[in-house]
């Protein structure tokens, strides 16, 4: 029975049912019948060059030699995969490819896993004719820091131009020349510098292509494959982490269609060296005499049990906790609350906006809603530096056809493909808004918003701008047809963390909490701490002196306070100020779920145990309970914590590390949001924030490779690091009397040489967010800017 | 924000501003604008295929390509006269190897060499769509028919005496070829003043008529 939407086709004389519209090849595989395959690849436009998948289809002049990969289905038609001729075609085919292939498999990190290999020893002659010589190379070339090329094992697919060109939108490699001569490359001191580049490494079918880290390294078939997440930023892309000898080698993208499509960013991909880095922290500190001395856990565990006894609890508080798994999260919070007795808990370091909001906003959109969008407003952080993966998908919304309006006070990664861009001044924001939402200006902005559903992606642009911002988008954005929100915060698991309880307003599974029982926040507890009203903080794999807006309050703070203790896995600016430091399991070597930026819980494994003494998070909070004598508060392991959040945090009731591997086939689960599934709603309203009047107002911009600690750590990409400059528009270029290159004084302090850009608005400065030469600045809306004299 | 082709000749400038605006896509310009570039760099560069990337909005390596794929972009800087031998099927069968023998004798260069005063570069081509009026050569891609061994030694010696600032298919046809194949009845005013084929010139041929 065919309706409209399948249609009936034979191959190799069985009949199926299949889906219209979709390519033989991908028809017949889902079926059972496989065909072999270099250039076709489910998530590129196909380009029918190589020609491995040809296949006989009958015709009106009888049967012809098709390729698979570009022929669409159609009713009635009559498929032979495995005649005579096709398997001919399939050896022709291979033993060209195999003429300038220099088979060096047992040297080729591809070697076990390349389709080449595999096809060839399926479909392949046997044999070779061709005794002339093979075509030769320098090798490998880097075509950047990360990854290496083989010319001569190229087979010439067009896969990984693909990837740069029509997914990341970095068309920087591509084929140069002509005939037998024909070659992938860069241009000559222009490598292929793209957020995505290992992407070509995993999906290009032989080994031209390989990643610098992984090199010589590993046999895939000695490989240890755990499934996982990137845990690097909150969306939380499907991962394999694949270990030799206890030790991570490369992280793979994993397929989710609902998610991340099989694509990573490279900070994803290669910035694993953290746990195996020589100057992590393996056992726990104690500060004596100003100095780290190394110490037992029991010893270490008693010294903070015996200053948290007799404690005021509003004395005690807790920053940290995005970066751990939803049952450390659960743990800790649960070991604040009703252990210490506190609501001092912020997983969110000053750096994002209203916990209540980004945890329950509804109507909340999905990943999978901004795929399907009519229309995307963007108006909160670059997403191609801060979620790179999110903006892959909002690349392949506007190429579906949704209109696309970003906001932002400095060009985002995203302008390019964008229907229409709303450039402010930074601190305007609430200004624009009022006037998109009026019609009084912006109005091609406004009419790229009107076709549902319009999914509004909302945040903080930046570290300077004002918190409140972000709730009158998610209002305006709330008022759009059919709408749907995203909230954007960036780290890591904080959406996880924040479901969990740890914000001053929130209790596990979205419960709010009033407004006159809630604890600190992060920047209330440092301003506590600083001021003598708080004696022991928690740093829970937070490093606020980087990260938070006020760098100097947070140095004060970690003096003034009594007592800190830093759960961490390195010595940073901030732990450096602990009394005690607890070293701390990383990514890879915990079990647990997390939970991404549209709700999606998935499970996270340990790969490898968590090095030398270090601990989960969860163990270290339970054993310390215990020594206070309330060990049974809490949970005894990742299980328990589980199974006893699934019970007790109302939004999570039902979603288990178990629920999820058996009922999502491994894409997770979205935590449902509609009404009665979580008891807040979060309602945005307009925050009515102030425009900024001062002379110069700043964008602290973010960036993919900023100064942090796993950055730093990763070799292969910590050279990525961007230059930095102070942006200014041309006009005040012209009013300060500063050319290009000189150097200007931002904020009485900080030097920088200037970069003259139009697309800065007036009236702002644009200077990189968490970068070595950029440290100290204050991320305050207002800055000054002076030139420095005799430089003009 | 100074314009990428800044440095170019005016009249490279207004040339190129000519070509994009012909093209409803400005990338479409990529192939004329090469020419261009060629013509200010003396051959295609690395800086000029940059300039053309910027100009139409790809990357350099985009335009790298088209240019690497194409063998009338030259990549090394060739004589002032780049002489053209056809030796494909018909040219060959009536002597197109002995005129290119010729002209490298003359020109006291190997296949593909230039001249020591860098007037004169031979090579050797695919056909060039003269074969009924084989054995055919091009100067600066300005085509004669009908050539021979001698015509050619001619040719060469008359280009490095005269060093005309134009050429033209019709006066080389006069005084180099021989037989044609057939009147193609248009009148090609346009000669070539440079290694590149002067469509109207170095663009469009839609332009110049
Ligand atoms: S390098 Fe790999 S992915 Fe790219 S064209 Fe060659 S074989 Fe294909
Ligand atoms: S897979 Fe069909 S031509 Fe390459
Ligand atoms: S064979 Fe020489 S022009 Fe065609």
């Amino acid at each position: 029975m065919s309706d409209t939407t399948t249609v009936s086709i034979t191959i190799n004389g069985v009949d199926h049912e299949v889906e219209a519209g979709q390519r033989l090849i991908t028809a017949a595989e889902k079926v059972g019948e496989y065909i072999p395959r270099f250039c076709h690849h489910d998530k590129l436009e196909p380009v029918g060059k190589c020609r491995m998948c040809l296949v006989e289809v009958e015709g009106p002049r009888g049967k012809q030699l098709v390729p698979s990969c570009t022929m669409i289905v159609n009713d009635g038609m009559v498929v032979d995969t495995e005649s005579e001729v096709v398997e001919k075609a399939q050896e022709g085919v291979l033993e060209f490819l195999l003429i300038n292939h220099p088979l060096d498999c047992p040297i080729c990190d591809k070697g076990g896993e390349c389709p080449l290999q595999d096809q060839t020893m399926a479909y392949g002659p046997g044999e070779s004719r061709f005794i002339e010589p093979k075509r030769t190379y320098e090798k490998p070339i880097p075509i950047s820091d990360v990854v290496l090329l083989d010319r001569e094992r190229c087979v010439l697919c067009d896969r990984c131009v693909r990837v740069a060109d029509d997914i990341a939108g970095d068309p920087l490699i591509t084929f140069n020349d002509r005939g037998n001569h024909v070659q992938i490359l860069t241009f000559p001191n222009e490598p292929f510098s793209s957020y995505f580049s290992g992407n070509t490494v995993q999906v290009c079918p032989v080994g031209a292509l390989t990643s610098v880290d992984y090199r010589f390294r590993a046999r895939p078939w000695d490989l240890e494959v755990t499934p996982t997440v990137a845990a690097h930023d909150t969306v939380q892309s499907t991962a394999e982490i694949h270990t030799s000898r206890g030790k991570i080698v490369r992280v793979y993208a994993a397929e989710n269609d609902h998610l991340n499509d099989g694509w990573l960013s490279d900070r994803d991909r290669f910035s694993f060296a953290a746990n195996h880095a020589p100057d992590r922290i393996v056992s726990p500190k104690r500060r004596v005499d100003g100095s780290f001395e190394d110490v037992s856990w029991p010893e270490a565990l008693n010294t903070i049990a015996e200053r948290l006894g007799g404690i005021a609890p509003e004395r005690v508080g807790a920053i940290g906790g995005a970066h751990n798994t939803n049952e450390e999260a659960y743990a800790l919070g649960k070991f604040l609350r009703e252990v210490v007795g506190t609501n001092n808990i912020d997983a969110q370091l000053g750096d994002g906006f209203n916990a209540q909001l980004a945890a329950a906003v509804t109507p909340r959109a999905t990943v999978d809603d901004v795929e399907s969008a009519g229309a995307i407003l963007v108006w909160g952080p670059d997403l191609k530096e801060t979620l790179p993966v999110l903006y892959l998908k909002v690349r392949k919304a506007v190429k579906n056809g949704a209109t696309l309006v970003v906001a932002s006070p400095w060009r985002t990664g995203l302008d390019s493909i964008a229907t229409s861009v709303v450039r402010y001044r930074a601190g305007s924001g609430q200004e624009v808004l009022r006037k998109l939402a009026q019609g009084s200006a912006h109005e091609d902005a406004a009419a790229a918003l009107t076709t549902g559903p319009v999914v509004t992606l909302f945040g903080r642009a930046s570290l300077s701008e004002d918190p409140r911002l972000a709730e009158s988008v998610a209002a305006y954005g709330r008022t759009l047809p059919d709408a749907r929100l995203m909230p954007l915060l960036t780290r890591s698991n904080v959406f996880g963390a924040l479901d969990m309880g740890l914000a001053p307003d929130l209790l596990p599974g979205r419960v709010g909490i009033e407004a006159g029982s809630a604890g600190l926040d992060a920047m209330g507890m440092l301003g506590a701490a600083a001021e003598g009203a708080l004696d022991v903080l928690f740093l829970v794999g937070s490093d606020p002196v980087r990260d938070c807006p006020d760098p100097a309050l947070a140095a004060k703070a970690l003096d003034q306070a009594d007592f800190v203790v830093a759960i961490d896995a390195f010595v940073t600016d901030s732990s450096a100020h602990a009394d005690v430091i607890l070293p701390a399991a990383l990514w890879g070597e915990v079990d647990g779920t997390m939970t991404n930026l549209e709700g999606r819980v998935q499970t996270v494994s340990a790969a490898f145990p968590p090095r030398g003494q270090a601990q989960s998070l969860l163990e270290i909070v339970r054993d310390l309970a215990a020594i206070m004598g309330s060990g049974d508060i809490l949970p005894k392991d990742t299980d328990t914590a589980s199974s006893s959040l699934a019970n007790e945090a109302p939004a999570y009731a039902g979603v288990s590390r178990e629920s999820i591997f058996f009922e999502s086939d491994g894409t997770g689960v979205v935590v449902p949001t509609g009404a009665g599934t979580q008891p807040l709603g979060y309602i945005p309203t307009d925050a009515a924030v102030p425009v900024v009047t001062d002379r110069f107002t700043l964008h602290f911009a973010p960036s993919l490779y900023d100064d942090g600690v796993i950055t730093r750590h990763a070799e292969s990409i910590a050279g990525l690091v961007p230059d930095v400059t102070v942006r200014i528009s041309p006009r005040d270029a012209s009013v300060l009397a500063v050319s290009d290159g000189a150097s200007v004084v931002i904020d009485d302090f900080l030097t920088l040489p200037v970069t003259i850009d139009a697309d800065v608005a007036q009236g702002s400065v644009v200077v990189p967010f968490n970068q070595v030469a950029t440290k100290g600045l204050i991320a305050a809306s207002a800055v000054s800017v002076e030139p420095v004299r005799g430089d003009v | 924000m100074s314009s990428p082709i800044a440095t170019w000749s005016a009249e490279g400038q207004e040339r190129a501003q000519q070509l994009l605006a012909l093209y409803p896509d400005k990338r479409s310009a990529v192939m004329p604008l090469l020419y261009v570039a060629s013509l200010e760099h003396g051959h295609v560069t690395n800086e000029g295929m940059q300039q053309v990337a910027e100009l139409i909005g790809v990357t350099a390596t985009q335009v790298r390509s088209v240019a690497t794929f194409y063998t009338m972009y030259k990549h090394e800087p060739v004589g002032r006269y780049l002489v053209s031998v056809c030796t494909s099927i018909s040219c060959h069968l009536l002597g197109g190897d002995e005129v290119l023998d010729a002209a490298c004798g003359a020109a006291g260069v190997e296949v593909g060499g230039t001249s020591e005063d860098d007037l004169v570069t031979v090579e050797r081509v695919e056909c060039i769509g003269a074969c009924g009026g084989a054995p055919a050569v091009q100067v600066n891609y300005e085509l004669i028919e009908g050539v021979t061994d001698i015509k050619a030694i001619d040719l060469i010696d008359w280009l490095r005496n005269t060093t005309p600032e134009v050429v033209l298919a019709d006066e080389l046809q006069q005084l180099f070829g021989g037989q044609k194949s057939f009147d193609w009845g248009v009148p090609e005013p346009d000669g070539a003043i440079a290694p590149v084929p002067a469509f109207g010139p170095y663009g469009s041929a839609e332009e110049g008529r």
